[in-house]
C-alpha cells in the first residue's frame, strides 16, 4: 500500500509522536505501519474518538506532537472538543478521516455522517484537505500536518476511497 | 469537607506540578485560591479534562501531572479510566471531586448521588492506585502518597457544597499559553525546535 507508506512518511517528517485513533478496516495498513515504528510512533487506542481531542491538547501542551484516525461516523463523536477546547485553546494535530458513505458504500448506517463531514469542518472553520491521488499523498500529509502544529488549529485529511478502494478494497 | 478546602490542599502540595481543573467550580476555585503558570482552566469540553491530563502526562513524564475532575465529568467519559489505566503513566493523578451533582446547572443529582462509585469504576477500569477520601485528614495522607508514589492515581473525594463559586473569566489563548511555557511545550508549536 504505497499511500499508507506516503501517509507516514508525512506524519514521520512532521515528528508527530503520538498516535491516537479507533480503528477502521481502511485504516489497517497505516495502523500497522505505525505500530511497526515504536521507536518513532506511540500508537494508542482510544474508547471514543472524541477522547482523543483531549489527549492530543494535553500532548500538545506538554510539546509532543500527535495525530487522530478514525473513520468518518466517527467525525461526529469529536465535535464538541474541536468546538470547546482544541479551537478556542488553538490545539494542532491532522485528523485523518477515512471516508465513509462515498463511493462503493453499502452501509446505509454511514452516509449521513459521511455526506455531513465537509460542512461540518467548514462550519468549523477547519482546513480540509483530500487524500484521493497517490501521487500528491506524501505532500498533502506533510503539509497539511505542518500547518496544523504551525498555526495551532486542527486539519482534516480525509482518505477517499478512490485512493483506498473502500473499505472492501475494491468496489 | 468543601471543594474550596481539596483545591487548597492540592495546591499548598502541588510543587511543579502541571495541573488541569475542569470546567467550571474546580477551574473557578483553582484559579481563586491558587493561580499559578501551571494551572490549566478547562472552560468547555466536559467530559475531557482526565484526557487531557493523560495526554500530558504522556509528554512529560518527568513532571507530576494533576488532575481536577468532576464527578459530572468523569461520568461523561469513563473509557478514559480504560485508557489510562492501558497506557498507565506512573505520573498521573486525576482526582475526581464528588458532589453527586450537576453543580454549575443548579444543583441537579446525578448518578454519584446513589449508587455509582467511581472508585470502584477506577478500579474495574485496571487503574493502579485508586483511594478514597471524605475528611481533611484522610485526603492529606492520600494526596502525600498519591504525589509521591508511582500512579497512575484515581482518587475519589467526597465533598458537600457550600455554595456558588466566584468565576473569573480566564481567557483560554492567554491561559494556554502561560500554561505551555510552564511546561516547556511550545516545541509543539515551532517545527525548527525538537525535544531531545
Amino acid at each position: 500500500m504505497p499511500w499508507a507508506d506516503d501517509v507516514v512518511a508525512g506524519f514521520r517528517s512532521q515528528q508527530v509522536r503520538l498516535v491516537v485513533y479507533v480503528a477502521d478496516k481502511v485504516l489497517v495498513p497505516v495502523l500497522d505501519r505505525i505500530a511497526a515504528d515504536p521507536g518513532q510512533f506511540r500508537l494508542v487506542p482510544l474508547t471514543r474518538e472524541e477522547e482523543g481531542i483531549g489527549v492530543l491538547a494535553g500532548a500538545f501542551f506538554g510539546g509532543m506532537r500527535g495525530a487522530l484516525l478514525m473513520q468518518s461516523s466517527g467525525f461526529g463523536n469529536t465535535l464538541n472538543g474541536l468546538a470547546s477546547l482544541a479551537i478556542p485553546y488553538q490545539v494542532g494535530f491532522p485528523m485523518l478521516i477515512s471516508v465513509r458513505g462515498a463511493l462503493g458504500e453499502t452501509n446505509k448506517a454511514q452516509v449521513p455522517m459521511g455526506r455531513a463531514m465537509p460542512e461540518l469542518l467548514a462550519s468549523l472553520g477547519l482546513p480540509r484537505y483530500d487524500l484521493d491521488r497517490p501521487e500528491t499523498v506524501e505532500s498533502v500529509t506533510r503539509g497539511a500536518t505542518r500547518q496544523a502544529f504551525t498555526t495551532g488549529r486542527p486539519v482534516a485529511l480525509l482518505l477517499s476511497s478512490l485512493l483506498t478502494g473502500g473499505k472492501g478494497g475494491g468496489f | 469537607m468543601e471543594r474550596q478546602d481539596v483545591i487548597r490542599a492540592v495546591a499548598a502540595r502541588a510543587g511543579d506540578a502541571l495541573i488541569v481543573a475542569n470546567l467550571g467550580s474546580n477551574a473557578y476555585d483553582l484559579h481563586t485560591h491558587g493561580h499559578r503558570p501551571g494551572n490549566l482552566y478547562m472552560r468547555g469540553a466536559m467530559g475531557l479534562t482526565g484526557s487531557v491530563g493523560l495526554g500530558l502526562a504522556m509528554a512529560r513524564p518527568d513532571r507530576r501531572v494533576i488532575v481536577l475532575d468532576g464527578d459530572g465529568s468523569l461520568l461523561m467519559n469513563l473509557g478514559q479510566l480504560a485508557t489510562a489505566a492501558a497506557e498507565a503513566p506512573a505520573n498521573l493523578v486525576h482526582i475526581v471531586l464528588v458532589n453527586g451533582l450537576w453543580q454549575e446547572t443548579g444543583g441537579q443529582r446525578i448518578a454519584t448521588a446513589g449508587r455509582a462509585d467511581l472508585a470502584a469504576i477506577a478500579r474495574g477500569a485496571g487503574i493502579a492506585e485508586v483511594a478514597e477520601a471524605a475528611d481533611l485528614d484522610a485526603l492529606s495522607r492520600v494526596l502525600d502518597r498519591a504525589l509521591a508514589a508511582p500512579g497512575p492515581w484515581l482518587v475519589a473525594v467526597r465533598i458537600q457544597e457550600r455554595g456558588a463559586s466566584q468565576a473569573p473569566n480566564t481567557d483560554p489563548m492567554a491561559n494556554r499559553d502561560e500554561f505551555m511555557r510552564a511546561a516547556e511545550g511550545f516545541v509543539a508549536v515551532a517545527p525548527q525546535y525538537e525535544r531531545a
